[in-house]
């Protein structure tokens, strides 16, 4: 979850809960179905590890929102982060291609 | 970086509670206003808009929850909330409460006492440098009983020069001197030592130097005091190095003062003084065994190869000198160990006591709690029905335990605070001549460990097992009707209480079986009204032995003319008392003894009266008399007992010829009498064969006077110093003491273990019969209806008595069945504090159980008459 909101961020630039949770789900071709509500813990835990930082704004249709933005921190850390789920998803897809060719 | 991050913003969180939730509560709505403003967008009706975008978002209070778990460190928030619950609980239910906390300030007050006092004497290091090295060299003769025994300044040469383990050998030996620095005059405690000694231990002096190696062996005239006599005497004066002190009546000179906290082997050494001892004197034929000797070893050494250096050391000298060595050898034993001596034993077996004791307290607790949670099952029915996990309602109960606990910690220490100083007033003389007992900041650290493990161990049974219960049949359950897994559980805690305190209190009635074995025991002397001090002459004013044999002779005259003494003498040393000094015999007309199989006798001088006095028999022959106590006499000599029985085998002993090796000549001499058997050491020692000189032939400058008085014998003492100081105006008198006192110390250890274990029995007595009613009376109120059934069919008021009493009778029977066995495994342990019975005493084995049962059924008693006595329509209108 931490991963996809990081990326989400990146790619949108600042944005608020819903519309977070919003893009992911689209993101994903609606194949993620999530409950909205659980992606603020998430936020929060971001935001403690100073990944994210978040004030209040407007938004499109004049709505009082908390808009979340990516840190420097959390660059770096998306960039971490991606690097090693690549390379454990390629583990893996490696051991499932090895399993087929026996 | 990210978990420290993380962790700062929980704990701000701790404080910002209501504005992160407000700020929550708005994130959310205007989650909530946006989704439901696309799905209106997307077509929906505002209704199916709401219901929509609340089902998308999942269970809201959840979420909330959730968020706030993430957002401050949950486990202190609910933490402080469990304390005010509990306290508001323990405050609604004051008798629960304060039996709890008094049974754990009990346990835990005992356990903190004892464990102090076992800290300092078995844990702490010694207030010296690495003492970890430090040993004492003993001499040991197996064969005849002396262990630890005092060495011969020769044998003492010779380890030094044959041994390789140690960087350094010191001897020294405690004794006391007459002090004085133109002002006054006071005996004050001193200790000689060699060069080695002071540097051996490490000690900085805090102004001035101590001994050089050449001092010591010139025997110089220079002395190094305590920080106490610095203070006393010279108010600290910083010009106190080369001041000139008086000791015995000859001129020392200060050269330094040893720090405030310093001590060696007796804390109440003040002054210091070079040893002197010449390696070139024939020490053989001259000294026998008198000092001690302390060693540090080598870095690298262990303390077995040094034994073993030591034991081969042992075994050449027994051969090199047959005469002197044949039967003896060496030990090497650690310095703590021989601080402590036998006050371990003592203190093992308290330690052992006060864990008991502990147990019953937890377990009293425990009971307690059981009681009051199987009341609240109901209660935690209700909790668990509302979402409580099961591992939240343990948590909250053992929040609970751990209040009671605290609260009992606590009080504990302030109760140990007290108890420390009354167990060192209390406790026998060894246990603190050489380890100073302090109460400091670790001791707070282990009260406040063992009360939370304490709280731990009564709070989690109980609490697992009240969080047990099913929700439906908890909610649904009559509280009166069943008797769960709780009372069983109950049961056999009270039972464990009974066990350990059945064991306590049969190690309590070993131990004053033993103090009553030995008040009896005949100790050979009337110690009635007898006053005993110490009047020591100064060396250099009474060079020559006939002003020291004059001096006593007057004292003894003028004491005796004192108004309420009935007579006076005086004695080298004291029996019963556990110093004396003892030497070879030779029996005229008897083959000279193999070498180690010598006649080996204790010896005293006296002055005429002695025996008198003491009210010691004399059982054949003659007292000596005034015409005895001159020089010019001829050699007499009284014997003990024990002289003749081991030494003339039946002989007649009177007129018989002996020499005891005291002096440079040791003429034959006549025994003139026999007297009855005191022992040197403790009551229960066997009475060493004891051979009696008259003053004028030993005359030692140092003597015991005994006075028998009418009376009140410590009235005496203030009369008595002024016949002395009439004499001689600057002879303190010292060790002013009754014969009564002198006997009772002999016992002081066992009594110090007897009066706490009986203590402690008696509190683990009270705790477990508080135990045995709380379980019935508890299961009498639960069984009420039943009860009120059974007589309204029939039965007698004494049948539901003997149910009620029988119930309890089970567990009392396991329970003092399992502490009898345990007792009787345990109690080998005691032995060798135990006197006259053996380490399985019937009687105390009898005895103990038989009491326990007696007052546990008294306990039963109780609850069963309420049971006989229930009213049938009562009962049955209960519920």
């Amino acid at each position: 979850m931490a991963l996809m909101v990081l990326k989400t961020l990146e790619a949108m630039g600042p944005l608020h809960g819903y519309g977070i949770a919003r893009r992911i789900e689209q993101i994903s071709g609606d194949r993620l179905s999530l409950n909205y509500g659980s992606i603020y813990p998430a936020l929060l835990r971001l935001e403690q590890e100073r990944a994210i930082a978040s004030e209040w704004g407007m938004s499109e249709n004049n709505r009082k929102a908390k808009y979340y933005r990516l840190t420097a921190a959390g660059r770096k850390q998306l960039k971490q982060e991606t690097a090693d789920w690549e390379e454990a998803s390629a583990i893996v897809a490696r051991f499932l291609a090895a399993k087929e060719s026996l | 970086m990210k978990a420290l991050w993380r962790i700062w913003a929980r704990v701000t969180g701790l404080f910002r509670k209501n504005w992160r939730d407000r700020e929550m509560a708005q994130e959310f709505e205007s989650h909530l206003q946006m989704h439901i403003d696309d799905n209106i967008r997307a077509g929906m009706s505002p209704e199916q808009a709401r219901r929509e975008a609340l089902v998308k978002f999942g269970g809201m209070e959840a979420a909330k929850e959730s968020v706030r778990e993430t957002s401050r460190l949950l486990w202190i928030d609910t933490a402080f909330r469990d304390m005010r619950y509990a306290l508001r609980g323990l405050r609604l239910n004051p008798g629960f409460a304060t039996t709890a906390v008094l049974s754990l300030t009990l346990g835990i007050g005992a356990s903190v006492a004892i464990y102090t006092v076992a800290d300092n004497l078995l844990l702490r290091p010694l207030p010296y440098p690495d003492a970890r090295q430090l040993v004492m060299l003993y001499e040991m003769n197996p064969h005849r009983g002396f262990a630890r025994n005092v060495i011969s300044p020769a044998n003492y040469f010779d380890w030094k020069s044959q041994s390789s383990s140690f960087s350094a050998i010191g001897g020294f030996f405690d004794f006391h001197v007459i002090l004085g620095d133109g002002k006054r005059t006071e005996e004050k405690d001193a200790q000689a030592v060699s060069g080695e000694v002071l540097p051996a231990l490490q000690v900085k002096p805090i102004r001035g130097r101590v001994f050089t190696m050449q001092e010591d062996k010139d025997d110089a005239h220079v002395a190094v005091i305590s920080y106490r006599l610095w203070q006393e005497w010279f108010g600290c004066d910083e010009s106190v190095i080369g001041r000139q002190l008086q000791v015995n009546s000859r001129p020392f000179t200060v050269i330094g003062v040893l720090p405030p906290d310093f001590y060696f082997n007796t804390r109440t050494s003040d002054v210091w003084l070079t040893l002197g001892l010449n390696p070139a004197d024939n020490l053989r034929k001259t000294q026998g065994r008198w000092m001690w000797a302390v060693a540090r070893l080598k870095s690298g050494v262990s303390l077995s190869h040094a034994r073993a250096e030591m034991t081969g050391i042992g075994q050449r000298l027994e051969i090199a000198y047959p005469e002197f060595n044949k039967g003896w050898g060496v030990d090497v034993v650690p310095l703590r160990d021989s601080f402590v001596g036998q006050a371990k034993t003592s203190l093992m077996i308290l330690l052992g006591a006060v864990t008991l004791l502990l147990y019953v307290a937890c377990a009293n607790v425990a009971n307690l709690l059981l009681a009051r949670y199987s009341v609240r099952r109901r209660e935690m029915a209700v909790r668990g029905a509302l979402g409580a996990g099961r591992g939240r309602l343990i948590r909250q109960l053992l929040t609970e335990s751990v209040m009671l606990g605290l609260a009992g910690g606590i009080a504990g220490v302030v109760l140990a605070c007290f108890a420390v100083s009354g167990l060192v007033a209390l406790a026998p003389r060894d246990l603190t001549r050489s380890v100073q007992i302090t109460f400091d900041l670790r001791i707070v650290v282990f009260a406040f460990l063992l009360s939370l493990v304490t709280s731990i161990i009564f709070g989690l049974a109980p609490a697992i097992m009240a969080s047990r219960g099913n929700v439906n049949r908890g909610l649904h359950e009559e509280s009166r009707t069943s008797t769960g897994g709780g009372t069983r559980m109950r049961s056999w805690l009270v039972a464990l209480e009974i066990a350990c305190s059945v064991a306590l209190m049969a190690g309590a009635g070993l131990l004053f079986r033993t103090l009553v074995g030995l008040q009896n025991v005949d100790p050979g002397l009337d110690e009635h009204n007898v006053l005993t001090f110490r009047v020591t002459l100064p060396s250099q004013r009474y060079k020559e032995e006939q002003k020291r044999i004059d001096f006593f002779q007057q004292a003894t005259e003028e004491l005796n003319q004192l108004p309420g003494v009935r007579s006076a003498s005086a004695t080298s040393y004291l029996p019963l008392n556990g110093i004396g000094a003892g030497t070879g015999v030779k029996i005229l007309g008897q083959p000279p003894a193999k070498p180690g199989e010598e006649f080996v006798a204790t010896i005293r001088t006296v002055l005429p009266g002695y025996f008198h006095t003491m009210g010691i028999p004399l059982k054949r022959g003659r007292d000596f008399n005034a015409a005895d106590d001159v020089q010019s006499s001829p050699h007499r000599f009284i014997v003990s007992e024990a002289f003749v029985r081991k030494y003339l085998s039946g002989e007649e002993p009177l007129g018989k010829q002996i020499s005891a090796w005291m002096n440079k000549e040791n003429p034959f001499g006549e025994i003139v009498g026999v007297v009855g058997d005191v022992s040197d050491k403790t009551l229960d020692s066997e009475p060493a064969p004891t051979v009696y000189y008259i003053h004028s032939h030993l005359s030692y400058g140092e003597m015991v006077f005994v006075l028998r008085a009418e009376n009140d014998a410590l009235a005496l003492a203030d009369p008595a110093r002024k016949v002395i100081q009439g004499i001689d105006s600057e002879l303190p008198v010292s060790q002013i003491r009754t014969m009564e006192t002198v006997v009772r110390q002999t016992f002081a250890s066992q009594q110090f273990s007897a009066v706490l274990l009986g203590g402690f029995s008696l509190a683990s007595l009270l705790l477990a019969a508080i135990g045995v009613y709380g379980v019935l009376a508890y299961s009498v109120t639960q069984r009420t209806r039943e009860i009120g059934v059974r007589i309204a069919l029939g039965a007698e008021p004494l049948t539901i008595t003997r149910m009620v009493v029988a119930s309890g009778a089970r567990m009392v029977m396991i329970g003092a069945a399992a502490g009898l066995a345990a007792a009787l495994a345990l109690s080998g342990l005691m032995k060798s504090l135990l006197f006259g019975i053996g380490a399985r005493d019937p009687l105390t084995f009898i005895a103990a159980p038989a009491i326990f049962v007696v007052v546990a059924l008294v306990a039963a008693y109780v609850p069963a008459r309420r049971a006989a006595r229930v009213s049938p329509m009562e009962a049955l209108r209960t519920e």
